[in-house]
């Protein structure tokens, strides 16, 4: 057998599989490796899912380095010449970091006070609906939006809310009775769009973590405390809400390194001529200055730039897990 | 501990991947590209409809006029520009592309040598040689020939107005900007489609793809009112057209339209593949835009209401109030097919394209790329093409494949200036037709050109991704409300103080160097 040939396997080992408890306590290398050698089914299921974050994830940042070139495609990675942090520099005089900043956590800071708890507001509900075909259908129902693409939520959105032929907008019109606003180009209305968007398509989603988490809660829990005389806030907020903290604080931080991942394709479908000032994001700039003006090079000091604001709020958040007594991801 | 057993051994599993993938890579890219064959040429080019199979009539009998197959890359229209910066920042450049000439990627490119440099190369090809020497120097780069220029008609700009509508409120074709305006007012307030609604509005204007200077609805007006058309010369120096007094005089008319609701609501947001949409379904009645809409909108009425489609009339540019007139030119070409170096190394090879490319812009090949095949889709008649089976369905892939792709690859017979002029069925369309030329040659007399077109500053290609946009955002801004003449202003001072002011000044100086 192979992990004979291999250096530091003691002679004689015996070959006949121990129990598992056994098998755990050796340190030395060569038992390790003679473990790893055991398990090896369990290394080769493991093989995809390394080459996909090999493939996609890791082999892709060797291109990062272009951020310090002035990369021009016909000359190579190799032939373009370094600039050191020259597109950093034009990026921080730049007239447009300010605004991509605040754009883009305004709308971070609205994900996370409107789009974050509305999952765990709608599982809660659902929680306490008695029937459960009701809680079944509707728990479906939102579901559904988040299998369309993002190209149908914005061409609805534009077909409900057009000056022009907007069903909805002329309906709300009538309501306030006031005059017709065009909501889809108006700069005030983007970001409630945005937020009403994502809600509409996610929230459905979202929930299905904190209602797998809901039913893992021990139903003794309930009847001790009905027995104390507990209502249904005291039970919600003693027993469900401690019961699911740990998702949403695994969903908070798993969340926080997402922020500034905007939603590139929703912001770049709903983005016009008129709404650009508040509507300009790190995504939607980079995919603009990378690909439709071919600024490679400064985009993707851009796009790192993010990057590393990206890690620090992840890392923050993590910090602040740990700080408030939850175990953080790592 | 069994974590740590594992931890042990992730590092090594996996630097033993990453060297698999390096090897298999490498493996990959491994071929020797000065050797390649060049019995095949690879193209891209704009695409208006659906894509030609590659097995295709049209395909095979340009193939067999040049004795060379071909792999043709067709792109639709709307994607064009990011694919061919997609493209460019590829391996997979193809050996001939209908390209902007002036995209700071494809400028960028081809100063650091992906594709040929021709000036001075093409005169040795009958066909290719540049017809017209002021258009020649207007596709250039700062007066260096990167490609074969695809002609246009010099004009195109045109209005279009619905017919019935206009013999409905009792108005006579406009001649001016206020005739115009008039007829918009009546087609907004006088019920022209007659249901008894006020739901009909004047002139529909979509969102506008392109930046400043492209030929849109604002920059049509602006020239009507004088502004320059892209640059023009102030008290003896080179001004974007948007520095002008003119600029705000024409957006200050435009946005009274707007204010009177004389135009689509959602002009910033209604997509431009849909702008003929509202004029066939009756909502607005006025199109500015280049005269090839007339016919197309014909075409339009003839599926919706094929006994009655005389619902179209066309005129040209219109003066400005004070009765003088400034017609908005065309620049007489659209894109240039460059030759990319990465398959085409050698002086040779480049001549066996070029020879190539001469073959394929011959009369003969014109009318192929233009017309179709012969006796297949249309026959010859008094020196025009008449359509003929069209209701065969291999005749109508012909046709489609020449209207919406091949004519893409003419240079000197091209959209617009077909090999042979079309031959219509009925009279309404030859009409409108026939009547591009008259309006052509009568605007030309008042054309205002663009004596900037051959040049770019190097500035507005390192910082065109944020100038760009600048303006047109304003101006919508402005025309929409959301700003004020002021505030436009400022928009214009900034456009100048975040690199505009180098702009102006290399292009002063390129124009200087180069000549007009």
């Amino acid at each position: 057998m192979a992990t004979d040939l291999l250096p530091g396997a003691p002679p004689g080992e015996p070959k006949t599989r121990r129990p598992w408890r056994e098998r755990v306590v050796p340190r030395k290398p060569g038992r390790r490796l003679a473990s790893a050698l055991r398990h090896r089914w369990l290394y080769v299921m493991l093989l995809p899912g390394l080459a996909y974050f090999l493939i996609f994830k890791y082999w892709p940042m060797y291109g990062l380095h272009i951020a310090f070139k002035d990369y021009l495609p016909f000359l190579g990675y190799s032939g373009s010449p370094w600039v050191g942090l020259k597109h950093f520099q034009a990026l921080f005089a730049g007239p447009d970091l300010g605004r991509l900043m605040t754009n883009t956590l305004i709308l971070a800071l609205l994900t996370i006070v409107f789009a974050f708890p509305a999952p765990i507001v709608v599982a809660l509900m659902l929680n306490e609906v008695r029937t459960s075909v009701v809680k079944r259908s509707v728990q479906s129902l939102i579901y559904i939006p988040h299998f369309l693409s993002w190209t149908i939520v914005a061409s609805l959105t534009y077909l409900l809310l057009s000056a022009d032929f907007g069903v909805l907008a002329a309906f709300i019109d009538d309501l306030v009775g006031g005059q017709q606003v065009d909501y889809v180009a108006q700069e005030g209305w983007f970001r409630p769009i945005i937020i009403m968007q994502l809600l509409w398509k996610q929230t459905g989603w979202g929930t299905i973590i904190y209602l797998a988490a809901l039913a893992g809660v021990d139903t003794q829990l309930y009847e001790a405390a009905r027995v104390d005389g507990a209502g249904r806030w005291r039970q919600l907020w003693h027993i469900t809400i401690p019961a699911i903290r740990p998702a949403i604080v695994v969903m908070a931080i798993l969340t926080s390194g997402h922020l500034l991942d905007t939603g590139f394709e929703q912001i770049w479908l709903m983005t016009t001529s008129l709404n650009r000032s508040v509507a300009d994001v790190f995504d939607t700039y980079v995919y603009y200055i990378g690909i439709t003006q071919g600024a490679f090079s400064y985009s993707t000091a851009v796009g790192l730039f993010k990057g590393l604001i990206g890690v620090l709020l992840i890392s923050g958040s993590n910090w602040l897990a740990k700080r408030l007594g939850q175990s953080g991801l790592y | 501990m069994t974590i740590r057993t594992r931890r042990g051994w992730r590092l090594p599993v996996a630097l033993a991947l990453v060297g698999a993938l390096a090897v298999s890579a490498a493996a990959c890219s491994s071929d020797d590209s000065s050797q390649q064959s060049l019995d095949k040429i690879t193209m891209m080019t704009r695409l208006f409809g659906t894509a030609p199979k590659a097995d295709g009539e049209v395909q095979k009998a340009v193939e067999k006029l040049i004795g060379k197959k071909l792999d043709i890359t067709w792109v639709p229209n709307a994607e064009y520009g990011d694919k061919t910066n997609v493209v460019l920042a590829s391996n997979n450049i193809p050996d001939v592309m209908a390209v902007d000439e002036k995209a700071p990627t494809f400028v960028k490119a081809a100063e650091a040598g992906a594709f040929w440099d021709l000036t001075g190369k093409l005169d040795k090809y009958p066909n290719l040689k540049p017809a017209d020497q002021q258009t020649a120097r207007n596709s250039s780069v700062n007066g260096k020939t990167y490609g074969i220029y695809r002609v246009r008609p010099l004009l195109r700009s045109a209005v279009v107005i619905r017919k019935d509508w206009l013999a409905k409120v009792g108005l006579q074709q406009p001649e001016t900007t206020e005739d115009l305006y008039k007829i918009a007012k009546a087609f907004t307030e006088q019920d022209p489609d007659g249901n008894g609604k006020k739901d009909t509005y004047g002139l529909i204007i979509p969102k506008w793809p392109g930046g400043y200077a492209s030929s849109s609805p604002y920059d049509v007006i602006e020239t009507w009112f004088g502004a320059p058309t892209g640059w023009g010369e102030r008290n003896g120096k080179l001004v974007p057209g948007f520095d002008t007094e003119e600029f705000y005089q024409a957006n200050r008319w435009l946005k009274k339209w707007v204010d009177e609701g004389l135009i689509n609501r959602d002009f910033a947001t209604l997509d431009s593949a849909n702008w003929n949409d509202p004029f066939v379904q009756g909502k607005g009645g006025i199109i500015i835009d280049v005269n090839v809409r007339a016919n197309q909108l014909i075409d339009l009425f003839k599926q919706k209401t094929p006994d009655n489609i005389d619902k179209v009339v066309m005129v040209g540019n219109l003066k400005r109030p004070d009765g003088q007139k400034f017609s908005a030119p065309f620049t007489g070409y659209n894109n240039v097919l460059a030759i990319s170096k990465q398959r085409v190394r050698t002086d040779k090879q480049l001549d066996e394209v070029l020879a190539t490319l001469d073959k394929m812009q011959s009369k003969e090949g014109s009318i192929l790329l233009t017309n179709g095949i012969e006796g297949r889709n249309f026959k010859a008649e008094d020196g025009k093409a008449v359509p003929i089976n069209q209701t065969d369905p291999a005749v109508k892939v012909i046709q489609n494949d020449v209207d919406k792709a091949f004519i893409q690859l003419g240079t000197r017979a091209s959209v617009g200036l077909g090999a042979y002029a079309p031959k219509y069925a009925d009279e309404v369309s030859q009409k409108l037709y026939d009547l591009r030329d008259t309006l052509m040659q009568e605007d030309l007399k008042t054309a205002v050109h663009n004596p900037a077109l051959a040049v770019i500053s190097p500035t507005l290609i390192q910082k065109g991704s944020t100038l760009n946009l600048i303006i047109p955002d304003a101006r919508i801004k402005y025309l929409s409300g959301a700003i004020t003449e002021d505030q436009l202003r400022a928009e214009v001072k900034r456009w100048y103080d975040s690199g505009g002011t180098q702009v102006a000044q290399e292009t002063n100086d390129l124009v200087a160097k180069i000549g007009k």
